[in-house]
């Protein structure tokens, strides 16, 4: 190309940033650092990785193992009770899985539109853990659930190849 | 058998689920299972909590040790630009609140004669509230999160810190402490969702609860001991509320003593009611944690001799007594209990009573008046 073009990163060197923000994601939050980093306005970066990993890493067991330790982490850091986060993030993950089984040529756009399903359908399971078993804030969690949504676009190299399908690069 | 499996892998029937999204169900399952059991807020569950609070503390304070030193050394440096405006601003409120200070003075000695003629209970700042042994801690953790609004503070157990104690900073109320450890405790914020404490307009005197919203600021409930609709915006006493009047903890229900700021009262565009928090002028950094002695019920705390407590079992026994004469066998061995009852201010009740009492404090009863229904006198 030009002297002035810059390499590509490393596809190993994406992931672990992505893992790097979605820690801290869970960690900052917590942090008596102001409103600036609160969730929200501070989104659900483990959405994004739990959305991305999905649609990669099809039979590894890492990524629902690494979704449950910060789901872990978030309960613990939030006040509890243990569990919730992990359900919402596991859920992302097996929709995320879904979507990639049903996507055959996505794009940019079919990606947004299907983490924006993930998203709602994660603010679902939460409505119904709250109608269900324990009164928690629906309408925050929803509020940094969009916010995620929204910014998207933005992050998706983190967690998936531009090319790549959801459905894995292997298929 | 062989003919059915290779029918199978024609149609896909026999596609095997990936190891991971197996997993992932199981987790998920045990997820819910632990959702379920409310593992980590009940009561028996919360010994995990607890320590990861402890070690999430010394966690965070370690990562919050450096913003904390540069958030000062910025402050010290941006302070340094207008010091002298700054000290000539300053000079004058103080000017401003010395002359506020005398006219407070002499208030106050007006308004302590008038509770002295009227012999009102004290109604200082968090009644019962052990003060002198409250204890200061730091903030470290912000749950911050898009489900509950709790705070973590480095003293735990280990300082004296124990569940039901009040957090409280410079500015007013924070919340009440509902998880201790060992060198951390967990202060649920009133912002929070399931936060809902007892209020009181200072001036209008009209009672609320207050409602945690989780990020606006908190609702305020104007009737609280409606059991149906409590939303409704038909609310008894509501009109005395005035915009601007400061709120204050009204210790109904024993959790919170009385009289504790908790912010200012304002009206929003469609009538219901909302307070900014007198907490949330700042950040929160340092907080005062402070034992809370609940007054106890007249039937805890019952005076010997003065009869049973006025319940609906007893309540008949005790307008029968009034009511008719004494059988005649009964000899009258107890001249105390035919004195009539003296109201007990409410710090009396609380405060350890001397060994030996002043004859000054045991007036005889014809210079003490009889009181007017003393159970029906609001002690507002």
């Amino acid at each position: 190309m030009n002297a002035f073009s810059l390499r590509a990163p490393s596809r190993r060197a994406l992931r672990a940033w992505g893992l790097a923000l979605a820690v801290a994601s869970v960690i900052l939050p917590a942090l008596p650092l102001g409103p600036l980093f609160a969730q929200p306005p501070l989104p659900l970066a483990v959405l994004w990785a739990a959305y991305g990993w999905a649609a990669e890493d099809e039979s590894g067991w890492r990524a629902p193992l690494a979704l449950t330790l910060l789901g872990l982490l978030h309960d613990q850091l939030a006040g509890g009770p243990y569990g919730l986060f992990v359900l919402v993030y596991l859920s992302a993950y097996l929709i995320g899985r879904i979507a990639a089984v049903a996507m055959s040529a996505p794009n940019l756009v079919s990606l947004w539109g299907g983490f924006i399903v993930t998203a709602l359908l994660s603010i679902l399971i939460v409505v119904g853990v709250e109608r269900l078993i324990v009164p928690i804030a629906v309408v925050p969690y929803a509020e940094a659930a969009l916010i995620t949504a929204i910014l998207f676009p933005l992050v998706r190299p983190l967690y998936m190849t531009s090319t790549n399908s959801p459905s894995g690069g292997r298929r | 058998m062989a003919r059915r499996r290779s029918v199978l892998r024609r149609t896909g029937g026999g596609r095997r689920i990936p190891a991971g999204v197996l997993l992932a169900i199981v987790l998920v399952i045990g997820a819910l299972a632990l959702i379920v059991a409310r593992v980590g807020l009940t009561p028996g569950t919360d010994v995990a909590m607890q320590a990861g609070d402890d070690s999430a503390a010394a966690a965070g304070r370690v990562a919050t040790g450096p913003a904390r030193a540069g958030q000062n050394f910025f402050q010290r440096i941006g302070g340094m630009w207008n010091a002298s405006e700054r000290v000539q601003e300053l000079e004058r409120e103080n000017r401003e609140l010395q002359q506020w200070r005398q006219l407070a003075e002499r208030l106050a000695e007006r308004n302590a004669r008038y509770e002295e003629l009227l012999r009102m209970p004290a109604d200082a700042f968090g009644e019962s509230a052990d003060i002198e042994n409250s204890i200061a801690a730091q903030l470290v953790l912000d749950s911050g999160g898009p489900f509950t609004r709790t705070l973590v503070a480095n003293a735990g157990a280990d300082h004296g810190v124990r569940i039901g104690f009040i957090a409280v900073n410079e500015n007013g109320l924070i919340g009440r402490v509902v998880s201790v450890g060992r060198r951390s405790s967990r202060v649920l914020m009133l912002d929070d969702y399931n936060s809902r404490i007892p209020v009181l307009g200072e001036a209008s005197r009209v009672r609320a609860v207050l409602a945690g919203q989780a990020t606006r600021p908190p609702e305020l409930v104007t009737h609280p001991y409606q059991m149906q609709a409590p939303r409704m915006d038909f609310i008894v006493g509501a009109q005395a509320l005035r915009e601007g009047e400061r709120v204050i903890t009204s210790g109904d229900g024993g959790l919170f003593p009385r009289g504790i700021p908790v912010g200012i009262a304002r009206r929003q565009n469609d009538g219901s009611w909302r307070v900014a928090l007198a907490a949330a002028q700042q950040p929160i950094d340092f907080v005062r944690l402070i034992p809370f002695i609940a007054v106890p019920a007249p039937e805890a705390d019952a005076v010997q001799g003065e009869g049973p407590p006025l319940t609906a079992s007893s309540s008949v026994s005790s307008i029968t007594r009034q009511t008719m004469a004494p059988p005649p066998t009964a000899p009258s061995t107890a001249p105390a209990a035919a004195a009539p009852p003296r109201p007990r201010p409410a710090q009396q009740q609380q405060q350890p009573r001397p060994q030996q009492q002043p004859a000054a404090t045991t007036p005889p009863a014809q210079e003490t008046p009889p009181p007017a229904t003393p159970a029906a006198e609001p002690q507002e």
